[in-house]
């Protein structure tokens, strides 16, 4: 009924090789693009600066996570501390002189760089044991910022962002940041896409599922691993980059804190490992439920619906939230892509029951 | 994208539905963070300021018909949390913001002037905001821990001088831990003392390592520079080490609770208060009348009274007299009648809560006066008078990191 499949037909290897082959699902791509690039003549400015634009920017950052995590399951526990260098390294750069253009580049270079350094522990190590080491990374990161003021910016450790213009377009207005950011997720959506259907990406599922067996295939693990995190860490470097520049606009060192990397995980095992709208859903749900049930709440508790403390009202949205991420979990174990994906396979042959994939 | 605005409208309605209607009514975004790190604070200090707020409408300081607001909401400490409360508190109308959050305030802090609205960081934030030729509308509004130091050495060179001695500072290893520094880096060679730093881990539950060095260095004072848990850590750590307890000189952040986790052994610690602590003041009185006892209060009774109660309530008493101030004349409450509002407040005192601030245009932070009191065993004595400590010195430490501010840091 919707996605209808009927009179659609793949008759060469290219159209049977389309990232849509529904023509639905091509068209819901495009409807969303166009609704999201027209998005700041419709959404207001509070909406557009608090919930869309920081949104449109984590779910870059958790597709650069997801790359690491779900394509070539190495585990990250640092990965704020990849963005805190892209983010430092662009504001620097920038002030040196450099073009914003190429210091975006650049940034993107130095934490793919520092990123490919530890995780060559991930050589060594798998699982649990590379969580302890890019947690390291976490640490050994945030130290270095907080200890030497010629990075973090001197006794207030505040960064402001200076005045740059991206292709002639000033990042000043908020239209242009997040046209900027949309830009920079949609360019990871898109390669994230395509880097599957690649032997770079097929090299990194292989890694994935046994390393050894990969490398008894023809599958260099040394080379493939260093390359995961040099590409993730690029990604999530420039992401930092962009994140500094087109939301916080004055970086300090607690906004790349361990908090920040656990949230990153959470959003791509809610949203789902290794896929492209899980780390959209999963970015959408881990930065914006909080907000919405703290509002909410806040909203009943002012019209008198749930009189209690401010102590308690402050964390009942927590634990609604955390209740709402088991919920989610016990639903459907593979995440907030594996929900959509059954909703679309359940309308895929709807009235009809079984769906064939 | 519908369905987000459509949720986030109805919540909004929900909220507008309820608040009360008034000739003016003046509305605060006290927008801190409840669940995170400051929550050995926050409830407390959200708490004296809401009680505050709630004295001020019932005895009508803002005139005929006016009343204020607070528009409360947890922040979890995160910047873009923040980001998200202070653009809808901005607009349903609030114009005064405590975020009491250091992260949190830095990230709007830029945007907050852009949008002339006031935000006060009492004891959080940066210190050079007190030049408010640089950040018109920002209000340190206490004093700043720079002052806090300068308060804390000058006791100790009136109890007991400073000339030869040693003063161990033990810290929080983060840029808070660290402000200190340079007022002890200038006074160190002012007053010819020497003194050594000792930063221990965040959070700072475990400091044991940090001691030990302490003790090796056997110093004559010790500045312990933390918040939280691990400030009952350092008293206890420091004691355990041979520290006598009459020798350790605490930042703003120590409290009855901390003194509670401590035990007995905490008598004799002194710390720098911005505001008298205990029920014994006019003002905490007629919370108690009008506010506490007519079933209006906002949390735990126990707490009124509080170290953190009671700044809360000073903070809301300067933001009152300031809304009160500018409303003179009968013209509407702006971010930028405020702020003027601000600046007429001249040797205001809460009736006694604290020491007479006197804001102009120039000095947003209010003198800088504080003191020292000791815990006794029970509550906290004061044992230095009202005053500010090193003043030119404080003032020049402010206006070089304005300055810098202003070039883009």
């Amino acid at each position: 009924m919707f996605y209808r499949l009927s009179g659609t037909y793949h008759t060469s290897y290219q159209a049977d090789r389309k990232l849509w082959k529904i023509p639905t699902d091509r068209w819901l791509v495009i409807a969303l693009l166009v609704l999201a690039l027209l998005a700041p003549l419709f959404v207001s400015p509070l909406y557009l600066g608090s919930y869309v634009l920081p949104w449109v920017i984590w779910s870059a950052a958790a597709l650069s996570l997801t790359l690491l995590m779900g394509l070539a399951g190495q585990l990250h526990f640092g990965f704020a501390a990849v963005m805190a260098i892209g983010a430092y390294a662009s504001i620097h750069l920038v002030r040196a002189g450099v073009p914003f253009e190429l210091a975006l580049l650049l940034s993107g270079l130095i934490s793919a760089v520092i990123g490919a350094i530890f995780g060559g522990a991930a050589l060594r190590v798998k699982g649990l044991y590379l969580v302890m080491a890019t947690l390291a990374m976490q640490y050994l990161v945030d130290w270095v910022v907080v200890n030497v003021p010629a990075i973090s910016g001197g006794a207030h450790a505040t960064l402001r962002t200076p005045a740059v213009s991206f292709l002639f377009l000033p990042i000043e207005s908020l239209a242009a940041r997040y046209w900027l950011a949309l830009g920079w997720a949609v360019l990871l959506t898109v390669f994230f896409m395509n880097v599957k259907r690649t032997s770079f990406g097929r090299a990194l599922v292989a890694i994935r599922d046994k390393d050894f067996a990969a490398a008894v295939i023809g599958v260099d693990p040394f080379k493939t691993k260093l390359m995961a995190f040099f590409t993730s860490s690029f990604m999530g470097g420039v992401t930092g980059a962009i994140l500094a520049f087109c939301f916080y606009r004055a970086v300090t060192p607690e906004q790349f804190g361990f908090n920040v990397s656990i949230q990153l995980v959470a959003m791509v095992l809610v949203g789902g490992l290794g896929s492209v709208i899980g780390s959209w859903l999963g970015a959408g749900f881990v930065l914006l439920a909080p907000i919405f049930l703290t509002n909410l709440v806040s909203g009943l508790a002012a019209s008198g619906w749930v009189p209690v403390s401010q102590n308690f009202l402050s964390h009942l949205p927590l634990m609604i939230y955390g209740a709402m991420i088991i919920g989610f979990l016990l639903l459907e174990p593979l995440g907030l892509a594996k929900i959509y994906d059954n909703i679309r396979k359940y309308f895929l042959v709807w009235p009809f029951r079984h769906a064939r994939s | 994208m519908t369905f987000l605005r459509k949720l986030a409208l109805t919540t909004a309605l929900v909220a507008g539905l309820s608040a009360p209607v008034a000739a003016e009514d003046v509305k605060f975004g006290l927008l801190q963070d409840f669940t995170a790190v400051y929550t050995f604070v926050t409830g407390q200090y959200n708490q004296g300021q809401q009680d505050y707020l709630a004295l001020a409408n019932a005895e009508g300081l803002l005139g005929e018909g006016n009343s204020v607001t607070a528009i409360v909401r947890d922040t979890g400490n995160q910047p873009q949390r923040g980001i998200e409360a202070y653009n809808r508190a901005k607009e349903e109308g609030a114009i005064l913001f405590d975020f009491l959050s250091t992260p949190v305030s830095a990230a709007i802090l830029d945007q907050a002037q852009a949008d002339k609205n006031i935000v006060i960081t009492p004891a959080h934030g940066r210190g050079d905001a007190s030049d408010g030729t640089v950040f018109p509308y920002v209000f340190p509004m206490l004093p700043t821990y720079w002052a806090q130091a300068a308060n804390l050495i000058e006791h100790m060179k009136n109890n007991g001088g400073l000339e030869g001695k040693k003063i161990a500072i033990v810290h929080i290893d983060s840029p808070f831990g660290r402000e200190p520094g340079p007022i002890l880096e200038a006074l160190s060679e002012q007053e010819g003392f020497e003194f050594q730093a000792f930063p221990y881990a965040s959070p700072g539950n475990e400091q044991s390592a940090a001691w030990s060095e302490v003790r090796r260095y056997r110093p004559d004072y010790v500045l312990i520079w933390g918040a939280g848990g691990g400030q009952a850590v350092s008293v206890r750590t420091a004691i355990q080490n041979g520290i006598a307890p009459e020798q350790i000189h605490s930042v703003i952040w120590l409290a009855e609770t901390d003194a509670a986790n401590v035990g007995p052994q905490m008598k004799g610690v002194k710390r720098f208060e911005a505001t008298a602590a205990g029920t014994d003041l006019p003002i905490i009185q007629r919370i108690q009348e009008k506010v506490i006892a007519a079933g209006k209060g906002s949390g735990d009774q126990a707490n009124v009274g509080n170290s953190y109660y009671n700044l809360g309530v000073a903070t809301m008493a300067v933001a009152v007299e300031a809304a009160r101030l500018g409303m003179e004349g009968g013209q509407p409450l702006t971010g930028e009648t405020l702020k003027a509002g601000f600046e007429k407040i001249s040797g205001f005192d809460a009736e006694g809560l604290m020491p007479a601030v006197t804001y102009t245009a120039e000095d947003h932070q209010g003198g800088g006066a504080g003191r020292v009191s000791e815990w006794d065993g029970e509550k906290w004595v004061p044992v230095s008078e009202w005053h500010a400590a090193y003043p030119e010195l404080i003032r020049q430490v402010i206006e070089e990191s304005a300055a810098k501010y202003k070039e883009g840091n």
